[in-house]
């Protein structure tokens, strides 16, 4: 796999726990780890339709001395090499324009809010933003460094789902780890489902590559997600209904970012499957 | 349930999806009306707050106003709105070069109050440029909303600028000019009409709200051949008013950056420095429209000298605003010191010659605002349309435009590039439409990956390795290290024709002896511009692509013609 994660390297405990879960998604999945060692608090990242600007919060200027050392120290330790990006272009001296032609990006829950970034149940503004924006899933890590030993996949039959399941189907390839999909049943039949994976035509890769397929007929979603492994990486689909849908009855990605503290990859509406 | 997600992209909407050129003239309407609306705001934010800080103008210590002016507009914008100081045109053109005109939400209003307060406090800078980027950042976010593609929305940004300069000036075709020529860079039909509508809505709204009124208005000038022939020489004092106002900016923005201090106080120095000479030059002192209207009227009452001074001390003081971080742009000290310029000139012309019946001072004011303009934008066409418009003065067409051909041509001679594209152009970010930069610009190395090549290891044997030729289409082979995969170099057919032809050689020779490794690769991140000049530079047609020092494809210009012919149908819309 030639795939590409962005990493923006935060020289602090935390940033050394989220760079660690990169290091781990990378040599799971065999992926080539791009690291940006941030000089100024914001960048901005320019996607098909939206231009995001980062504001990062000042932990990610800590020490700026000994970042790149710290960050070779987890390499090294990871045996993984990596990529330092430098930014070429810049909308003004002081703010560089990031890439956004990668394959995956590692974000903490918030990296422009210090106050919240530890806090489960809330992902920060921009982070959602990129997450809408981008054309990649966004590795949404867990506070602390956890390996993950399974892929559950949130599959729940809309579009953004299917991408998901796709996206599950990539990395149990990649990574041979086992995948387990999960289905909370909304007014629907369990052969609704398994229509429409009929016919988005992967009914041979369900056969492959997934190990189990919970289907959940009855109970609250929030108490069915504590079936899922804690040590899954958790692949699931974000925004793909409506605004004032989400408005009132709150995503599914909201409910399970917060009850879960798994690493999360989350795809958004613009994702798609490149390679 | 449908009708709520349709709601999510009204842009998605069968009734705006009908004709896009019709959707485009639609949005441009909208787009000039929004950014005509802004331009206003801030015209009317900066006379208030002119009104009220002229109370206090008399006390000794009105020197610190523009310094507290300063150093609010640059705390609002590092701190609040998180964006760079500047006056915003470059970032827009920018925008347009390489990213299809997307632009921030938050640039459609933070230099609108960054610049009210530097301008309205005293600082030396106009508003033009400030509306200029917050009406192409209106004309983005409208153009995101309803998913334009690149094209169009560049277009649409073009319309937002268009319509803040026709608001703000009441002139429509120099807002039209300006857009389609230092923003756009492109005069073609699918832009101009849209800018075109733009431009009459932002004027109308202008006019509507603020009158129809001629900002400079002044009598009749009778122009004589003679003052023709003088306006050569105004060109070329315009044109040297020009680069000493590109170079004491740049100058001063170099000094500032290296000043220990943040932002903010960097931009009090500047300002305190203006407020100071302000007290003894108050022509310097804001965006100073109300003396280039006594200039031409030709009432100006100081004399040669001090004229001369304040020239000076006008471009010494908006060096000091901008280049020490105040927010604005130089399209209104361009005509403060264009005007001041043309009055220098023509009392040199009176000192040196009175019997001569020169025509009325303020006719060389104005061309002296033209020079400036087409001097320091590289854009005659601008200043001819922009100093008509304002001034009303069609008489003077024929002396206006020797003024601004030859003063754009001597700072073009002298500055390559104008005040608002050098930087890009050194960074080598000026991609202007149809270039052979801005086509590849959009494309990537691994969307031109040919992933059909056959991979070797170093430790095969020329035998094993006559085998695999017969099952290629290639005639280069990737060689790889057998523990770790990674590339070690390339064998190329042509290369080791003597060898195959060698049967003696088959069980003798492993590939890692004969291959070649001193190979020019392509990591995934290279430019493809530069990767085209090295194929030109080595004469090669294709070269391995490298990621993580693993070989994952190859790429050939063969390729990249093709994708750079069909990217060239795309951007030029065959």
């Amino acid at each position: 796999m030639d795939a590409q994660l962005f990493h923006i390297f935060r020289n602090t405990p935390l940033g050394r726990e989220t760079l660690l879960q990169s290091i781990y998604f990378c040599k799971k999945i065999g992926a080539s780890l791009i690291i940006y060692i941030p000089e100024f608090t914001k960048f901005l990242m320019y996607f098909e339709n939206d231009v995001v600007q980062i504001d990062l919060d000042s932990s990610y200027l800590t020490s700026p001395e000994t970042a790149l050392k710290h960050a070779k120290e987890l390499l090294d330790q990871g045996k993984i090499k990596a990529r330092f990006l430098d930014p070429k272009n810049f909308t003004a001296s002081t703010l560089p324009d990031i890439a956004t032609n990668f394959d995956f990006m590692c974000c903490p829950r918030s990296i422009s809010d210090l106050s919240s970034k530890i806090g489960l149940g809330y992902i920060g503004p921009r982070v959602r933003r990129i997450v809408n924006s981008a054309r990649f899933p966004v590795l949404i890590t867990s506070p602390v460094f956890k390996k993950w030993r399974s892929i559950a996949v949130f599959f729940g039959g809309s579009a953004n789902a299917i991408n998901a399941l796709k996206l599950g189907f990539r990395l149990s390839r990649a990574s041979e780890m086992p995948l387990s999909v999960y289905t909370h049943m909304e007014n629907v039949s369990r052969e609704s489902y398994e229509e429409i994976i009929k016919n988005e035509n992967l009914e041979e890769e369900m056969d492959r590559y997934v190990t189990e397929w919970h289907i959940f007929e009855s109970g609250k979603f929030e108490e069915n997600i504590y079936d899922v492994p804690h040590d899954a990486l958790v692949v699931m689909g974000a925004y793909g209904h409506s605004l004032i849908r989400n408005i009132f009855f709150g995503g599914k990605m909201e409910k399970i970012q917060s009850t879960i503290t798994n690493n999360l990859l989350i795809a958004g509406p613009n994702y798609t499957l490149t390679r | 349930m449908r009708i709520l997600r349709l709601w999510r992209h009204p842009g998605s909407w069968t009734i705006f999806r009908l004709d896009d050129r019709l959707l485009l003239i639609l949005i441009a309407v909208i787009v000039g009306t929004c950014s005509g609306l802004a331009a206003i705001a801030l015209n009317r934010s900066l006379i208030a707050m002119f009104e009220w800080l002229h109370n206090f103008r008399h006390y000794w210590w009105s020197f610190i106003i523009p310094a507290v002016g300063a150093a609010l507009s640059a705390l609002f914008l590092d701190k609040i709105v998180k964006e760079g100081a500047g006056h915003g045109v470059p970032e827009v053109v920018y925008s347009v070069s390489r990213y299809g005109g997307l632009m921030r939400f938050r640039s459609s209003f933070s230099r609108l109050i960054s610049s009210c307060l530097t301008i309205g406090s005293g600082g030396s800078a106009g508003p033009e440029a400030p509306v200029v980027m917050s009406g192409a950042a209106i004309g983005s976010n409208i153009a995101k909303f309803f998913f334009l593609n690149d094209r169009q929305r560049i277009t649409i940004v073009g319309c937002g600028a268009a319509g803040a300069i026709s608001s703000i000036f009441n002139a429509p075709i120099a807002g039209m000019v300006f857009s389609i020529e230092v923003i756009l860079g492109e005069w073609k039909s699918v832009n101009i009409v849209p800018i075109a509508i733009a431009s009459v809505a932002g004027t109308e709204i202008s006019r509507i709200l603020q009158g129809n009124q001629i900002a400079f208005s002044h009598r009749l000038f009778n122009i004589h051949h003679l003052d023709i022939v003088a306006c050569i020489g105004l060109a070329i004092v315009s044109a040297a008013a020009s680069l000493l106002l590109t170079r004491f900016l740049r100058s001063m923005h170099g000094v500032s950056k290296k000043a220990p201090f943040p932002i903010w106080m960097r931009a009090a120095a500047g300002g305190c420095m203006v407020g100071i000479i302000g007290i003894f030059l108050p022509i310097v002192l804001g965006e100073g429209y109300h003396s280039i209207r006594t200039m031409i009227e030709g009432a100006f009452a100081q004399g040669l000298g001090i004229v001369a001074v304040a020239a000076f001390a006008k471009i010494l003081a908006t060096s000091l605003t901008l280049g020490w971080g105040g927010s604005g742009g130089i399209f209104a000290p361009c005509l403060v010191i264009g005007s001041l310029a043309g009055l220098t000139y023509h009392r040199g012309l009176v000192l040196l010659w009175p019997s001569v019946p020169w025509v009325n001072e303020g006719c060389f004011a104005l061309l002296g605002m033209a020079g400036l303009i087409s001097g320091m934008l590289q854009a005659p066409l601008t200043g001819i349309f922009l100093i008509i418009e304002i001034t009303g003065s069609y008489e003077v067409i024929l002396p206006l435009i020797i003024v601004s051909v030859i003063s754009t041509t001597l700072c073009h001679y002298i500055e390559p590039a104008s005040f608002y594209l050098k930087e890009l152009i050194e960074k080598g970010q000026l991609l202007r439409p149809g270039t052979d930069a801005r086509v590849l610009s959009d494309l990537n190395v691994r969307e031109l990956l040919e992933k059909d090549c056959i991979s070797v290891k170093q430790n095969v044997l020329l035998r094993d390795f006559v085998n695999i030729i017969k099952k290629s289409h290639r005639n280069y082979f990737p060689v790889e290290d057998e523990n770790t995969g990674n590339f070690l170099g390339m064998i190329h057919l042509d290369d080791i024709r003597s060898y195959l032809f060698n049967p003696l050689m088959y069980d003798a020779v492993v590939l890692g002896q004969i291959m070649d490794t001193d190979v020019e690769v392509v990591y995934l991140d290279d430019d493809l511009s530069k990767v085209l000049r090295r194929m030109d530079a080595n004469r090669l047609f294709s070269m391995p692509v490298i990621a993580n020092k693993k070989f994952i494809g190859m790429i050939s210009k063969a390729t990249l013609l093709d994708k750079y012919r069909k990217e060239l149908m795309v951007q030029t819309g065959f």
